[in-house]
């Protein structure tokens, strides 16, 4: 490999990796307050996507029920991608609400909630089938306006080629992971967010509502979910409402990687796996997804507790 | 009137009773004890009125209001904060923020800055540590910050769960004096102890819980000389 191609595929790879990263740390924060994976992750991903495409398009589907179904408006794409978020942000609420209090105030084996998200998530992809159909949705060239699609660095010969909206990706999800590391690490939101994940009971002591932060919580994965559906979408295409699926795999593979519950480790995770990916040539591209197994497994059997996972891990 | 009153109160976890029609009550200024063998229900007791756990029978009633079916956050706005057994100190944040933490429900910034200056002077060892993560504090030095973070909350009433569960003996009599102290100073305390001898030389009044129900109760100095109580408790 030459330097140039390194620098080509480094700069894929830390750019999907960006949202690998994002994506994965909505698994990690309901973890680390719940002990438990939330399947319905890679659902509100998918649905973030749509979210964010209907409204940057101002059109809700070019298949299924809505097919054709005109908005009244539609927004510029920072902003469609903001709402988009948000909205994602709120079905991970009700994901919460539905599939996880009830079984949580009855006391119920957390497994029993893994297997709710998991119905929670088939019920979201279905219903997205039926309602925007299972073609493939790619936004528009020039969603972003009038900025040029992609740099071209020359190196004699050799060009290095960024798109544009790669860049985009990149930045979004490190102002999002900056703004999130401020949150957790030094609000009195974050601080109590913390507390919670440690030990809910002496949190509540400290009159702090667990119920609450629990919401709080499942709102910043949906919005992180959706926000990397949308990003996802953004650069590859929504390919059908099942498209969430493999990158919800992805994502626990991030996690897994990085140390369950480990918010450094999902950045680190969710690089390494992008990279990995990226460095894959593209004669076997078709096994990218292999090859970022491959590499867990790989991870795994040197680190069983993950990158940067503490070697006990207390919550199942 | 009686700041803390608790009617006929039973606990359960699932098939076991762990406290039964248990009925106390705590007036404002004074500092109660509940002694009692290991698994008693003194714990379970202080988890029903800080809401941890659900009453089965009974009412709690704190400064005339109901609170049976309280949540656990909405009790410590009211004014009543734990210190609960094996200190339960965040053990991952820091000794200023476990402090800052114990102020959740208070919103008085500058108020809060200068309680913390005063738990530092309470406790100048922690003052030292501040920094610190938690975990990395000793026993006695957690017990400290459990203590200090419950009164962050300023709370009216002050429940101490075993305060001197392994620690030192020296350490065990700084922090009743802090105890007295705190009392001196207005806060009203339900002390949950093991050490029955040196928690009833430092109560007003005494319950005495055998299996989940009182056996005994009155002036801590009267019990202390009461063959009975003597017998089954401060034999040393
Ligand atoms: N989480 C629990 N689940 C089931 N039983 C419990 C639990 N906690 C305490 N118990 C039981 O309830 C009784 C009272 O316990 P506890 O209130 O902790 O006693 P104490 O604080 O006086 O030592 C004991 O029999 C104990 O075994
Ligand atoms: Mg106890």
């Amino acid at each position: 490999m030459t330097a140039v191609q390194f620098l080509q595929n480094f700069l894929n790879g830390i750019s999907i990796g960006s949202v690998y990263a994002i994506f994965a740390l909505g698994y990690t924060l309901v973890f680390s307050i719940l002990g438990i994976i939330n399947f319905a992750h890679g659902a509100v991903f998918t649905l973030g996507a749509y979210l964010t495409y209907s409204l940057a398009v101002g059109q809700f589907g070019i298949g299924g029920l809505f097919a054709d179904l005109q908005l009244p408006f539609h927004f510029s794409f920072p902003f469609a991608l903001l709402t988009g978020s948000i909205l994602s942000g709120f079905a991970g609420v009700l994901v919460e609400r539905c599939a996880f209090r009830p079984l949580r105030k009855r006391g119920a084996d957390p497994l029993l909630a893994l297997v709710s998200s998991l119905g929670v998530a088939l019920v979201t992809v279905n219903v997205l089938q039926y309602l925007v159909g299972s073609e493939i949705y790619s936004f528009p060239s020039d969603v972003y306006g009038d900025i040029r699609p992609a740099f071209v660095l020359h190196f004699g010969e050799k060009l290095v080629v960024i798109r544009t909206v790669q860049i985009i990706i990149f930045s979004v999800c490190m102002v999002v992971l900056a703004l999130l590391g401020y949150l957790i690490g030094w609000t009195r939101i974050g601080k109590a967010l913390r507390a919670v994940a440690e030990n809910a009971a002496t949190a509540s002591l400290l009159g702090i509502n667990v119920d609450r932060f629990i919401l709080y919580t499942f709102f910043l994965s949906g919005f992180l979910g959706g926000l990397a559906g949308s990003l996802v979408g953004t650069s590859f295409g929504i390919a059908g409402p099942y498209f969430g699926v493999s990158y919800g795999l992805k994502g626990l593979a991030v996690i897994v990687m990085g140390g369950l519950g480990s918010i450094p480790g999902a950045v680190l995770g969710g690089m390494v796996i992008g990279l990995a990916e990226a460095f894959v040539p593209s004669e076997y591209s078709a096994y990218k997804e292999a090859v970022a197994f491959a590499f867990l497994f790989a991870a795994l059997l040197i680190r069983p507790q993950g990158l940067l996972g503490r070697s006990h891990i207390q919550k199942v | 009137m009686a700041l803390l009153e608790l009617e006929n109160l039973t606990v359960s976890y699932e098939a076991i009773q762990a406290v039964r029609n248990l009925s106390l009550e705590v007036r404002e200024g004074e500092i109660v004890t509940l002694i009692g063998a290991n698994g008693a229900g003194k714990s379970t007791t202080l988890r029903a009125v800080s809401r941890l756990l659900k009453v089965q029978t009974g009412r709690i009633r704190f400064d005339g209001c109901d609170i049976t079916g309280h949540a656990p956050d909405a009790v410590v706005r009211l004014g009543i904060a734990q210190s609960p057994e094996g200190r339960q100190v965040l053990a991952l944040q820091t000794v200023q923020d476990n402090l800052e933490l114990g102020a959740y429900v208070r919103h008085d910034h500058v108020a809060i800055k200068e309680d913390i200056a005063r738990m530092y002077r309470l406790f100048p060892r922690l003052e030292e540590r501040r920094e610190q993560s938690a975990g990395t504090l000793s026993g006695g030095e957690q017990q400290m910050l459990a203590i200090a973070r419950a009164l962050m909350s300023r709370p009216r009433l002050l429940l101490l769960d075993e305060p001197s569960l392994g620690l030192a003996p020296l350490i065990v009599l700084e922090i009743f004096s802090i105890i007295r102290d705190l009392n001196a100073g207005g806060t009203t305390i339900l002390l949950v102890e093991q050490n029955a001898k040196l928690a009833m030389q430092h109560s007003h009044r005494t319950y005495v819980l055998e299996a989940g129900q009182i056996t005994f109760s009155g002036l801590s100095q009267e019990l202390l000389s009461d063959e009975r109580v003597l017998r089954a408790y401060l034999g040393d």
